[in-house]
């Protein structure tokens, strides 16, 4: 099963988004996971139309009600390999407002039975169109949140003066360059409003580091093999697994094509790829970091090292 | 529970994926203690792997030694051993790759 994890700030319009891709199908037969950290839920009732739908309510899924959400998940894969079970395909996980995707993303990878089962598809963000600015000023949990986005949903763009929305993508695109970013109308998906040349980035109070995330991409020499990048890979995560906080890539094994994905310092199980097509060999050997405190050509000295090659 | 080490059955750690066959497997785990060797001696450590009991062998040069079931809580076991962790980027370490 595939998991994306739907995350966002408070009120930034994720359970409005994905009504509308319930109603789409986007997902294919599809389980909702709602968290809320209140005690009494809400979210639930606007995914009505969800036929497959848990609730977690009364405490966030990133700390205190992590056991409940491991439990929701076991019991999701029991059910599903159980004989004449309605076959799901996919998890939807809607993250309370208060969540970090990460140390959720984190709890299922660590848990020996869920890895076999769930594969991390994306990490969806909702940002809100109106406010997300000021909340980026006020709270570092939304920054956290973006972050670790695949993907940033903005939304409300239809209501958003055409200036601050403008200085929002623009500073999304500087928090958090890998992440696709896409807007939504009620959660339809609308164009993203044109960003004018000059547009300022917002200026953020600090957190517990200055600089934003930057992508950087390493090509991977094929003469590297599988065994020295992931012994290189697994001393650079557990040393600065705080800094960077995605790796995404493809790596080619004895094996086959490997998926290899990161959030933080937890790695997911990698997937084997189908042989690839002429289009995709371009990827291949490329790894994406997102993160700071770190440059390319460091990076690439450090592994070939590690590989024992000279530079 | 293994007889041998006493380390509880776990799933397979990512860092072990790319292996098909069990003669891959056993050359990894061998590439895998030669590439630690690469770089622990700058820090004073030593990685051992026999291909028989599971996990990996570590060792300091003050005598210390411990067992990792897999290179995450190796590199965990290093941090305590040494009092920091054993960063790739590590000026020290990038120096090295230029002098060698």
């Amino acid at each position: 099963m595939r998991l994306t994890v739907l995350g966002g700030y408070l009120g930034s319009g994720k359970s409005t988004w994905l009504r509308h891709q319930l109603y789409a199908r986007t997902f294919g037969r599809v389980h909702v996971i709602v968290n809320e950290a209140a005690e009494v839920p809400v979210d639930d009732v606007l995914l009505g139309a969800a036929q497959n739908l848990t609730v977690l309510a009364g405490g966030c899924v990133c700390c205190d009600a992590r056991e409940a959400l491991i439990s929701a998940l076991r019991d999701l894969c029991d059910r599903r390999t159980r004989a004449g079970a309605d076959p799901v395909d996919h998890i939807v996980l809607e993250t309370s407002g208060l969540a970090d995707p990460a140390p959720i993303v984190t709890a299922f990878l660590k848990d020996p039975i869920l890895v076999h089962h769930i594969v991390l598809s994306e990490i969806v963000v909702a940002v809100d169109g109106m406010h997300a600015l000021e909340q980026l000023r006020d709270a570092p949990l939304g920054r956290q949140q973006i972050e670790a986005a695949d993907r940033l949903i903005l939304t409300k763009s239809d209501i958003a003066p055409a200036g601050s929305l403008a200085q929002l993508i623009a500073t999304l695109r500087r928090l958090n360059p890998g992440a696709s970013i896409g807007a939504a109308h009620k959660g339809t998906q609308v164009p993203l409003p044109e960003v004018p040349l000059g547009t300022k980035v917002a200026v953020l109070p600090d957190s517990h580091s200055q600089e934003p995330v930057t992508p950087t991409r390493l090509q991977i020499d094929p003469a590297i093999d599988w065994t020295a990048f992931c012994v290189w890979l697994s001393a650079l995560l557990h040393a600065r697994g705080h800094d960077i906080v995605r790796v995404k890539g493809v790596v080619q094994t004895p094996s086959g094509r490997l998926l290899v994905q990161s959030v933080r310092r937890i790695v997911q199980s990698p997937e084997i790829l189908p042989a690839n097509t002429a289009g995709d060999a371009a990827n291949d050997n490329v790894v994406v970091f997102i993160g700071r405190g770190f440059c390319h050509d460091d990076l690439q000295r450090s592994l070939e090292y590690f590989a024992g090659h000279t530079p | 529970m293994c007889a041998n080490c006493g380390f509880p059955a776990a799933a397979g750690h990512w860092t072990e994926a790319g292996s098909v066959t069990a003669t891959d497997r056993m050359r990894a785990r061998y590439r895998r203690a030669q590439v630690l060797n690469t770089v622990l001696p700058a820090f004073g450590l030593a990685a051992h792997d026999d291909g028989q009991v599971p996990g990996i062998a570590l060792s300091s040069s003050t005598g210390d030694s411990a067992r990792a079931t897999d290179l995450e809580q190796f590199w965990i076991l290093a941090e305590k051993m040494t009092g920091h962790a054993i960063d790739p980027l590590d000026p020290r370490l990038l120096a090295l790759t230029v002098a060698r």
